[in-house]
């Protein structure tokens, strides 16, 4: 398929890819940390079984929370510079495409450098078989990456600027 | 911008705020868990796949300009 060379698709790509990474970073903070309780971010190195470990790992919980709150704010930066430009066609596939990246990419990074290489924790911390939660939420993470890329794929085909696109 | 400062300062009072308000009779054993020695060891640990995601986006963000500023290995790569 032809694209045209005077649009740019990768800045609200990468908006996209931000949200998607940061949101993604709060689902597995409020869900997985806060209300099911299956792992905090050190909870393999420091088990949170006394009040004080666990006081402890809600403050590395805090830190990781603040960083996914970076990766949003720059987001949502991204997202209003790529609706200032004229060459970015403002589609709704493509950013969402870029979240469900976005999102996917966070599952597989995170589930690769904190559950893989650094065992930092597990997914699901309190059972005695950790890896099929750790490659689930792997493969959960491809399936998401898989599902954006066809959505950016398929937004190839928008061009219309912002402006033209809601008219 | 006095906004922008405000929150900047904000962010700085609680990044660099002496101590986590745990109740009295834990703090003590709180602050002395949080800032051992390994506190820098578990920072940039903690933070290395924010730091991933947040170099792919802005390379991404960036990628066609970065592009023009490579040199063009063939004129057929379009």
């Amino acid at each position: 398929m032809m694209t045209n060379p005077t649009l740019h698709r990768t800045p609200l790509l990468a908006a996209g890819i931000l949200l998607g990474a940061g949101l993604g970073g709060f689902v597995d903070g409020i869900v997985l940390h806060q209300i099911l309780q299956w792992h905090n971010m050190l909870s393999s190195k420091l088990p949170p079984d006394t009040l004080v470990a666990a006081k402890v790992n809600m403050y590395w919980d805090g830190v990781f929370h603040a960083g996914v709150w970076v990766l949003t704010a720059l987001g949502l930066r991204l997202l209003w510079a790529a609706g200032c430009r004229p060459d970015v066609p403002w589609s709704g596939r493509t950013l969402l495409g870029g979240l469900l990246l976005g999102w996917g990419l966070f599952n597989v990074v995170e589930g690769i450098i904190d559950h893989m290489v650094l065992g930092l924790h597990h997914v699901h911390e309190y059972t005695a078989q950790k890896l099929p939660w750790d490659l689930a939420f792997l493969a959960f993470g491809a399936l998401l990456l898989l599902a954006g890329w066809a959505l950016v794929r398929a937004g190839r085909h928008d061009t219309a600027v912002r402006g033209a696109a809601v008219r | 911008m006095r906004l922008v400062s405000a929150w900047i300062l904000f962010c700085w009072l609680c990044l660099n705020a002496p101590q986590a308000w745990a109740c009295q009779v834990c703090r003590p054993r709180v602050q002395a868990a949080i800032h051992a020695p390994g506190y820098t060891a578990n920072l940039g640990l903690l933070l290395l796949p924010v730091g991933v995601l947040l170099l792919v986006g802005l390379g991404v963000f960036f990628a066609s300009d970065i592009r023009q500023r490579l040199p063009r290995a063939s004129s057929h790569d379009d």
